[in-house]
C-alpha cells in the first residue's frame, strides 16, 4: 500500500533563525490516524507549518513525499487544493472577510483544480447546513467574518467545520481539542472521527490523552526536540500519561 | 490691471510672476460675450486677481506641503487658455462608458461634458414641487437669486480660479420641508485641459437630498505617469438649513492622464446632518479639499471614504471640519489603499471653536500599503477651543496582514485572490460604515471591485 506522507530526514529552522526540526521521519498511510504528542515547543506546530508551506521557515534537509509527489516544491495553496489541510493551532481572524464567501472560494478553488464543477449558491448552502448540524455550529457563526471575535472553542469547531467541507486527504489537526469544553471535544471528535475513511489520512497534534479516547489512533508519536523520539499504538499514549516526556528526551 | 505676485525662487532671485497671465485672455473674451448678471461679473474679476495674487499652490505652502502640482502646472504649454462657450461632440462621453457609471435606479441626472451641462444627457422625472434643480446657466437665467448670495470669497487658489471660469454646473434647491426621494445624478465628463465647473446645493429647513458626483474621463491604457492632458477644477457649495439631511457620495473615477482638483464647502445650520462619502481611484494628479462649518447647535458631518491609487497616482482628501455650535458631531473615516509608486496624502483637521461645548468629533485615517514603493503622508491635527469635547484622531499604515494571507492560501485560495480579497475587505469596510443608500452602496462597490479588477499585479 502506497504511503500517503512520507516524511524522510526533514530539518527544518526558522528562516535566519535557529533550527527547529532536527531529522523528522514518519509515514502515513490512508486511512490511519496518527496522533503527535510532545513537550512545549518540541516542534510539533512547525512540523504542521512546514508540512502546509507557511513562509518563514527553510527546510535545510530530507524530503516530503505527498501522494507519491514531492510536497516542499508545491506552494500553499497548491498543497490546500490537492488535499492538505492543516487545522491552525490559533485560528486567524480576518476581518471584512465573511465566512461562507471565504469558504465557498476555498471550496471552489479545490474542485477547480479537481477538474470538478463548482458548487452553486445553493448547492453550497445544502452542504453547509449539513455539516452544521453535524458539529453542533450555529449559522450565525457563518454570518459573520472569519473568525473575528469568535470564542476559543468556536474557532476550533471552525476549523474542523472546514474541514468538514473541503474534505481533505490528510488533515492536520493542531491541538484542536485545546480550549473546547466537553460537549465541543465530543461534536468535534464526532466531525473527525465521521471523516476517517480508508483513503483519507488524520495527524493530530495533541497534549490531552482524553482526545485520543475518542478519536482512537493508530499511532502514537512522541515529538521532542525536533525529533520522533518514540512511536507507539493507540495504548502508548496512556502510558505516556503515567511516565511522561522526561525520560524520552534524555534518552534522545 | 493684473495684481502680480512675488515668488522666491531657489536661486534666491526675485521673480515676476502671475499664473494667471496665461487665462487672461480667454477670460477678457469670456466676460465681453458672456450675458451675466453683473454683480457676477465682478466676481469673476475679484476672482481672478485673487488667483493671479495667489499663483498655483505650491509645495512651500504648509496645506500644500504633501501635494505636488507640478505634473498639472509643467503641462507645456499651459493649456487650459480659454473655457470653451459649449460642450463639443467630440467632449461627450460615450453611451458605453457613461453607462458604466450610472446608478442603477431612476435618478435626476445631469451629464457635464468639459464643465457645460450637456441636455441630450440629462433627463430624469419631473421634479416635485419645492425643488430646483438645473444648470447653473439655466439658474442664472430665470432664478439668479438662487446662486447670487451663494457666491463668496473662495478659498485658495483654484476655487477662485474657478469661480472666475466657471462655464456651468448645477444647481439643486429645495425649499424648507421637501423631501427628494429620487438620487441627484451629477456626472462630470472632463477631456480638456480646464473644465470649471460649480455645484450648489441648498436645502431649505427640515428637507433631504441624495445627491451622486462622479468624475469621469477618457480611460486611457493604464500607467499614470505621463503628463497631465485633462484638468477638471469644481467647486461644491453646499448650505443645509436647521434638520436638513444630505446625502453625497462622491466617486472619482477619471483616466491616468487626468488631473482632478475639488473644493467643497459646506455650513450646516442647527441638527443638519451632512453624510459625505468619496470613493476616489481616478486621475493621475487630484486633490479634494472639504470644509465643513458645522454652524448650529448639534449639527453633524459624517465623512466615510476611500482613496485607492495605483502606478504613479497622487491623491489628497484634505478635510477641515469647523465646530461652532454646542453639540455637534463628527465622524471621518478615511482609508488608502496605496499599490505601486502611488502617493496618498491625508490632512484633517477638527476645530472646536471657544464654547462649542459637547462637541465630539473622530477622525481615522487607515492605509494600506501594497508595495514599497507606494507612500502615504498622513496629518491628522486637533484645533480644540473649548473645554467640554470629545475628540479622538489617529492615522496607521500597514501592509496585508501576512498571517491571514497564509491562511486563505492554507485554505486553497491562490495568493492573488487572498490579496484581493482582504485589499477588498479593507476598503468595503469603510463602504458599509457609510451606510449609503442600496443604490449609492452598489455604485460605491461596484468602483471599488473595478479597481480590484483593473489591477491584476
Ligand atoms: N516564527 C517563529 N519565530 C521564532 N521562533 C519560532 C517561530 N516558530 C516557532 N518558533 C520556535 O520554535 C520552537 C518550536 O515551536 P513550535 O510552535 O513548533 O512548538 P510546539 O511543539 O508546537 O509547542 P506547543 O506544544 O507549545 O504548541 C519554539 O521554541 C518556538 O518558540
Ligand atoms: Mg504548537
Amino acid at each position: 500500500m502506497s504511503k500517503l506522507l512520507e516524511i524522510r530526514g526533514l530539518r527544518a529552522r526558522i528562516a535566519g533563525g535557529r533550527e527547529v526540526l532536527k531529522g523528522i521521519d514518519l509515514d502515513v498511510s490512508p486511512g490511519e490516524v496518527h496522533a503527535i504528542m510532545g513537550p512545549n515547543g518540541a516542534g510539533k506546530s512547525t512540523l504542521s507549518s512546514v508540512l502546509a508551506g507557511k513562509p518563514g521557515y527553510e527546510v535545510t534537509e530530507g524530503t516530503v513525499r505527498y501522494l507519491g509527489h514531492d510536497l516542499l516544491t508545491m506552494p500553499a495553496d497548491e498543497r490546500a487544493r490537492e488535499g492538505v489541510f492543516l487545522a491552525f493551532q490559533y485560528p486567524v481572524e480576518i476581518p471584512g472577510v465573511n465566512n461562507m464567501y471565504f469558504l465557498r472560494a476555498a471550496l471552489n478553488a479545490g474542485r477547480r483544480q479537481r477538474g470538478q464543477a463548482e458548487l452553486d449558491a445553493q448547492q453550497f448552502l445544502k452542504s453547509v447546513r449539513e455539516r452544521l448540524k453535524l458539529l453542533d455550529i450555529g449559522d450565525d457563526l457563518l454570518r459573520r467574518a472569519v473568525n473575528v471575535g469568535f470564542s476559543g472553542g468556536e474557532k476550533k469547531r471552525n476549523e474542523i467545520f472546514q474541514m468538514a467541507m473541503l474534505e481533505p486527504r490528510l488533515a492536520i489537526l493542531d491541538e484542536t481539542d485545546s480550549g473546547l469544553d466537553i460537549d465541543a471535544l465530543r461534536a468535534v471528535s464526532d466531525g473527525v472521527n465521521r471523516l476517517r475513511d480508508p483513503a483519507r489520512a488524520i495527524v493530530m497534534i495533541t497534549h490531552y490523552q482524553r482526545l485520543l479516547d475518542y478519536i482512537v489512533p493508530d499511532r502514537v508519536h512522541v515529538l521532542a526536540d525536533g525529533r520522533i523520539v518514540a512511536s507507539g499504538d493507540k495504548t502508548f499514549a496512556a502510558e505516556l500519561e503515567r511516565t511522561g516526556y522526561a525520560h524520552l528526551v534524555d534518552a534522545a | 490691471m493684473p495684481i502680480w505676485s512675488m515668488r522666491l525662487e531657489a536661486g534666491g532671485a526675485m521673480l515676476m510672476t502671475d499664473d494667471s497671465a496665461p487665462f487672461r485672455e480667454g477670460f477678457d473674451q469670456m466676460l465681453a460675450t458672456a450675458a451675466e448678471p453683473v454683480w457676477l461679473t465682478f466676481r469673476r474679476r475679484a476672482e481672478m486677481d485673487r488667483f493671479a495674487l495667489l499663483g498655483f499652490p505650491t509645495r512651500r505652502q504648509e496645506a500644500w506641503r504633501f501635494t505636488d502640482l507640478e505634473p498639472l502646472t509643467a503641462a507645456a504649454p499651459l493649456p487650459m487658455a480659454a473655457p470653451l462657450p459649449m460642450a463639443m461632440a467630440d467632449d461627450l462621453p460615450s453611451p458605453a462608458s457613461l453607462a458604466l457609471w450610472l446608478l442603477p435606479v431612476t435618478t435626476h441626472r445631469l451629464v457635464l461634458a468639459n464643465g457645460h451641462v450637456v441636455p441630450s444627457l440629462s433627463a430624469g422625472p419631473p421634479l416635485p414641487d419645492g425643488v430646483w434643480l438645473a444648470s447653473v446657466a439655466e439658474t442664472l437665467r430665470r432664478r439668479p437669486d438662487l446662486l447670487e448670495g451663494a457666491f463668496g470669497d473662495e478659498d485658495g487658489a483654484l476655487a477662485a480660479l474657478n469661480a472666475a471660469l466657471f462655464t456651468d454646473g448645477v444647481v439643486l434647491a429645495l425649499e424648507p420641508g421637501v423631501t427628494l426621494e429620487t438620487p441627484v445624478e451629477v456626472i462630470h465628463h472632463t477631456t480638456a485641459a480646464g473644465a470649471h465647473a460649480r455645484l450648489h446645493i441648498a436645502l431649505g429647513a427640515g428637507s433631504r437630498a441624495t445627491v451622486v458626483e462622479t468624475a469621469i474621463g477618457p480611460v486611457g491604457d493604464g500607467a499614470a505617469a505621463g503628463p497631465v492632458t485633462s484638468w477638471g477644477n469644481t467647486v461644491g457649495v453646499v448650505t443645509l438649513g436647521a434638520d436638513a439631511v444630505l446625502t453625497h457620495l462622491h466617486i472619482q473615477a477619471e483616466g491616468p492622464a487626468a488631473c482632478h482638483t475639488a473644493a467643497v464647502r459646506a455650513v450646516l445650520a442647527d441638527r443638519a446632518r451632512y453624510d459625505a462619502c468619496a470613493v476616489i481611484t481616478g486621475a493621475r494628479l487630484s486633490r479634494r479639499d472639504m470644509a465643513v462649518v458645522l454652524a448650529g447647535d448639534e449639527a453633524e458631518f459624517r465623512l466615510y471614504g476611500a482613496y485607492l491609487l495605483d502606478g504613479g497616482q497622487e491623491a489628497t482628501l484634505s478635510v477641515r471640519a469647523d465646530h461652532l455650535g454646542l453639540g455637534c458631531r463628527t465622524d471621518e473615516v478615511v482609508k488608502g489603499v496605496l499599490a505601486g509608486a502611488s502617493h496618498g496624502v491625508f490632512l484633517g483637521t477638527l476645530a472646536v471653536a471657544p464654547g462649542a461645548d459637547g462637541a465630539d468629533a473622530r477622525q481615522v485615517n487607515r492605509n494600506l500599503l501594497l508595495s514599497p514603493t507606494a507612500r502615504v503622508d498622513t496629518k491628522p491635527e486637533l484645533e480644540i477651543l473649548a473645554d467640554d469635547v470629545k475628540c479622538a484622531h489617529g492615522a496607521t499604515v500597514g501592509s496585508l496582514d501576512e498571517a491571514a494571507l497564509f491562511y486563505l492560501q492554507a485554505r486553497g485560495i491562490d495568493p492573488e485572490t487572498a490579496r484581493r480579497m482582504l485589499v477588498e475587505a479593507f476598503a468595503a469596510e469603510v463602504l458599509d460604515a457609510a451606510g449609503l443608500p442600496t443604490a449609492l452602496a452598489e455604485l460605491a462597490h461596484r468602483h471599488l471591485w473595478r479597481w480590484l479588477d483593473g489591477r491584476d499585479s
